[in-house]
């Protein structure tokens, strides 16, 4: 790094919780919080933002279906910033284990100031269960937020992400996910922005059978910024991975994408797909997406696609000719573009309740 | 019930230019009638079937064109359609995830609620979808899918023509309706329109050839080129037209 920057007052206030020595002191003091000049965030300039929310302590409402089963004292190690930040601002790590046949449900709630959590979800071997979160971020709020996800073998697990809009707030949520031989996972991210959110998701994929699904169905309303990042890295052979994002974006808001698929040398017969389609709503709408493979393995079916479009307007025209109003025509092919990722999801109920939210949410940004 | 008197109209073009298209074309539909519009390709009988449905890109230099004693010009698309105008398109549009059946039903209960009407009950609906997909040898499996997607040129005019049915309208635009046909799906398209013909309803029929007109024996004929009507006549016109083509027409001028 060049000259450090001087902290901003979020940057300041975060290194005041800090003790001497610390990695996350060291990485803060040094680099500062992410910004457009770190490559990986250079769509979405966190400190920036950050740096203009009022830098106080805030309160992070859990509300859970039930307790955690283990809270430890102690963080967990990231090279990662955010994560890191996360486990050494914040006072202890909830553990849960979830049980064959649980859907745990996490409601999570970011007052005004800042605030850091870290959460671990284990997943143990052979048992299926789902984790469904949803995150509301109030004004002048700035959340960071990590959750680390171990599936052990043979074992399922179904997330949905919600993320609600938040105009005047910041999110940060970073998820560490680790994938045992055989185990399943499929995740679908339902978002609809922030003054700047961030989600951001980290895969580490043994193979051997093993098998993830990461979806994403975004909707960034004026004026709002959702960022969408993934890195999943193929360690074993014989794994799968099956990605489809769809970002519609609003006028003078900003979606950004950012795929991943790292195959390493050993991860033979990897198959993984990577799609990433964006509707923009308006000439001021913004799309920056970047899909990228990088693959060390010789024998592997690997794909990306990436098109970004705008409303169709002879489909636009032929269903007004049909006798829907120009604002109804355009909410059902907003609607009918976003609701592919939905539409994987197994779960019959969850899969509905995610469509009408979408419907009704549709009608208000759009 | 439509009125076309003198309508001249160019397509806008960059840098507010424009291309005069339609040069004063003239002609009226009585409720019950089924009128043909024959043409060489440009001659602007596809124009005039955009611009009584309302699509952006026209402008009305001149002359009117009232459907019922509403004045078109000024009402969106959407209104037309409400006040009983449908399009046939020589190209229906793909709308990907959209089922046709949740497009059908969208579509007519918005004209339903634009006209002060009852939304149309679902097993009522149903029925309907089933009687018309039937007569159009349309499967379940088809309705299911998204519109137009995947369709060939016959199942989409096909799937016009089901929609039509449907919605019921007062007047009905078939533009080029039998272009990609054969000849069983011709017969099996021209009897659903006629289905659709009664004493309440206009009908203009724009095509380039007579076989469709074999089928739908239309009450008048008129001849379109370079933008004018340049004959009108009976069902005799086309077989005519059959004959000697489209030749004495060209060049221009009334």
């Amino acid at each position: 790094m060049g000259v450090a920057m001087p902290p901003n007052a979020m940057e300041a206030a975060f290194l005041a919780q800090l003790d001497e020595n610390v990695p996350a002191r060291e990485m803060l003091a040094e680099a500062g919080l992410p910004h457009r000049r770190i490559e990986e965030w250079k769509w979405s300039d966190l400190r920036a933002v950050v740096g203009k929310l009022p830098a106080e302590p805030g309160v992070l409402t859990f509300v859970a279906a039930r307790e955690s089963d283990t809270v430890a004292k102690q963080g967990q190690e990231s090279a990662l910033c955010m994560p890191l930040l996360a486990s050494a601002l914040s006072k202890e790590l909830h553990i849960y284990t979830l049980k064959n046949g649980e859907t745990l449900e996490l409601n999570v709630d970011a007052s005004a100031g800042f605030t850091h959590q870290q959460l671990l979800v284990l997943v143990p071997a052979g048992i299926k269960a789902q984790l469904l979160e949803h995150y509301t971020v109030q004004s002048c709020a700035f959340a960071n937020l990590t959750l680390t996800i171990v599936v052990e073998t043979d074992a399922r697990l179904d997330r949905v992400v919600k993320q609600d809009a938040a105009p005047e707030g910041a999110l940060v949520l970073t998820s560490l996910i680790k994938l045992a031989p055989k185990a399943r996972m499929a995740q679908t991210t339902l978002g609809f922005g922030a003054r700047l959110a961030r989600i951001e998701t980290h895969v580490s994929h043994a193979g051997e059978g093993a098998q993830i699904r990461l979806d994403g169905a975004c909707v960034v309303g004026a004026g709002l910024h959702l960022d969408q990042t993934s890195v999943v890295c193929h360690e074993g052979a014989h794994g799968q991975t099956d990605e489809l994002f769809k970002t519609v974006v609003a006028r003078d808001g900003k979606g950004v994408f950012q795929g991943k698929v790292y195959v390493s040398g050993g991860a033979q017969k990897t198959d993984a797909r990577m799609q990433h389609r964006g509707l923009l709503l308006d000439d001021k709408a913004e799309i920056d997406a970047k899909p990228e493979l990088e693959i060390y393995a010789d024998d592997v079916v690997c794909t990306h696609g990436n098109a970004l479009g705008a409303i169709d307007d002879e489909a636009l025209f032929y269903m007004r000719q049909r006798g829907l109003p120009e604002a109804a025509a355009r909410t059902l092919l907003i609607e009918s573009f976003l609701a592919e990722p939905l539409e994987r999801i197994e779960d019959e109920k969850v899969r509905e309740h995610l469509l009408a939210l979408l419907r009704t949410r549709l009608g208000v940004v759009t | 019930m439509l009125v076309i008197d003198n309508l001249q109209v160019c397509v806008k073009m960059e840098e507010g230019k424009g291309r005069h298209i339609l040069k004063g074309v003239s002609l009226e539909v009585p409720a019950g009638q089924v009128h043909a519009i024959m043409g060489p390709n440009g001659c602007g009988k596809s124009t005039l079937s955009y611009l009584l449905s309302g699509r952006e890109g026209y402008e009305i230099i001149g002359g009117s064109m009232m459907f019922e004693g509403q004045d078109l010009a000024g009402m969106e698309p959407e209104d037309r359609a409400a006040a009983g105008m449908f399009l046939s398109f020589q190209y229906p549009v793909e709308i990907p995830g959209v089922p046709i059946l949740t497009f059908v039903k969208e579509a007519l209960n918005a004209q339903r609620r634009a006209r002060g009407e009852d939304e149309t009950s679902t097993p009522q609906f149903m029925k309907l979808a089933r009687e018309a997909a039937a007569q159009l040898d349309i499967t379940h499996e088809m309705l299911k899918r998204p519109v137009n997607v995947d369709f060939s040129g016959g199942e989409k005019k096909r799937m016009e023509i089901f929609q039509a049915l449907m919605l019921q309208p007062k007047f009905l635009i078939l533009d080029e309706t039998d272009s990609g046909l054969d000849i069983d799906a011709l017969k099996m398209v021209a009897e659903g329109v006629n289905t659709l013909r009664g004493k309440e309803r206009g009908m203009l029929v724009i095509t380039h050839y007579q076989r469709l007109l074999d089928y739908l024996k239309p009450d008048v004929v008129h001849v379109m080129a370079a933008g004018c009507i340049r004959e009108t006549g009976g069902p005799e016109l086309a077989l005519k037209l059959e004959e000697a083509g489209y030749d004495k027409y060209a060049g221009g001028g009334a």
